[in-house]
């Protein structure tokens, strides 16, 4: 017996968001070798993952380690934790700026 | 006017401000639309018969088979010969859904979105196949235009009203649920032969989005239930910025993998490797847009042919 199919379309639940970050450094050393344009990546994504991304991109031998800043703030959390806590949305395309990580210092200097 | 009508302030532009925005479009379209028209007179009206059928007292070629009765007949069963049938006459159904999400107003798309609203609904209603309906999308999808209104300068206007382009998701998945839905209803409402209805969606949209696959499956639902999704990906980026690479044909997806021993691996994918439109197209500028959609379209006819023929 045939019989129309009325069934309902259903979207398929979300799942993870991507946002597009536009890596530039100011430190001549770690520049990277051409001009990538945006890359698309997870907002899950942290610091660790970035950093991958940034050294795959330079094609060092040793892998240099990195911090990521985002509008002057050091990146701590992932991408998504970082674009909820300043309300900025995963439509933008994120500036991320990136330098050399610092050994933590053994003592703090007095000034 | 000395009080403020409500129906005239929304969050996107009042009705003045649309409407003045809708005629700027229209008239630097005017042209093109013109140019448009001619590519898609050829594609979507089927000039040429393709067969050859009987029978008639007189006509073009003679039918084999109706020869043996003629002569039995004493040549009385004349109608022996074949004239080109009249081509049926197709309808269509078209859905402009246009990107309404933030990153359209960011990568200044939003121009070459309004100018091909402009340019469609001028096309189609000097080609009078059929109706014209404009959905807007982000996070929640909108009808802006619905099928089966006339769509004048005033529609047009509405149109533009409703779109800010401050949506904060792209959500495609939902885009093509929920026009699958909105085409199935139009169908039912659709006058005249359902067999010889074409609905077709085009997205003009910056192209990113998310989760390839499940937009791949609903592409190819829609494909069964007969609805063509052509892609517009405005790269209006390519062309404003001025050192860097912005175009969506250079962007790259990192994507971040554990391997079997739960080691991160990282992938360079080029985004548009997984693009999960099986028609699409880039245009730069308006003025591509009349011979490259008309030769996307051209492609998908043959397409439908042949696998009609087969
Ligand atoms: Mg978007």
């Amino acid at each position: 017996m045939a019989t129309t199919t009325t069934e309902t379309v259903t979207a398929p639940a979300p799942r993870q968001t991507q946002v597009r970050i536009h890596l530039h450094t100011r430190s001549d050393d770690i520049e990277l070798p051409q001009d990538t344009g945006p890359i698309l990546v997870s907002t899950e994504v942290k610091r660790y993952q970035l950093s991958t991304l940034v050294n795959r991109l330079l094609e060092t031998e040793k892998p240099v380690p990195l911090e990521f800043l985002i509008n002057g703030q050091f990146l701590r959390s992932s991408l998504d934790d970082f674009l909820t806590q300043n309300g900025i949305s995963a439509e933008t395309t994120l500036r991320v700026e990136y330098v050399r990580a610092l050994i933590p210092p053994l003592y703090v200097a007095s000034y | 006017k000395t009080h403020l009508d409500p129906q005239e302030t929304t969050e996107g532009s009042t009705l003045q401000e649309a409407r003045s925005t809708w005629s700027q479009h229209e008239n630097s379209t005017r042209n093109l639309a013109l140019i448009f028209t001619e590519h898609l007179r050829l594609v979507l009206h089927p000039t040429q018969a393709t067969k050859m059928r009987g029978d008639f007292r007189t006509g073009k070629r003679l039918n084999i088979k109706r020869i043996i009765p003629y002569i039995a007949s004493s040549y009385k069963r004349d109608k022996i010969w074949m004239r080109r049938s009249v081509p049926t006459k197709r309808s269509y159904q078209v859905m402009l859904a246009i990107d309404d999400s933030k990153s359209m107003a960011e990568s200044g798309s939003k121009e070459i979105a309004f100018d091909t609203v402009a340019l469609l609904a001028k096309a189609l209603s000097m080609l009078e196949v059929g109706e014209l309906s404009v959905v807007g999308f982000g996070e929640n999808v909108t009808v802006a235009h619905d099928f089966g209104m006339p769509f004048t300068s005033e529609a047009g206007a509405q149109v533009v009203r409703q779109f800010g382009f401050t949506q904060t998701r792209t959500d495609l998945r939902k885009l093509l649920a929920e026009s699958i839905e909105l085409f199935r209803s139009a169908r039912l409402k659709a006058t005249g032969s359902a067999s010889e209805l074409w609905q077709l969606q085009l997205i003009v949209s910056d192209g990113i989005c998310e989760d390839h696959p499940s937009i791949r499956q609903l592409v190819r639902r829609a494909h069964g239930e007969r609805i063509m999704v052509v892609f517009i990906v405005v790269d209006a980026e390519a062309q404003t910025t001025q050192a860097s690479k912005q175009s969506i044909l250079d962007l790259q997806t990192a994507e971040f993998t554990k391997d079997e021993k739960g080691e991160m691996q990282l992938k360079m994918v080029k985004y548009l490797d997984t693009f999960p439109f099986r028609y699409y197209l880039i245009v730069r500028d308006v003025q591509e847009m009349p011979a490259v959609l008309a030769g996307a379209l051209r492609q998908w006819f043959a397409e439908v042919v042949e696998t009609a023929g087969a």
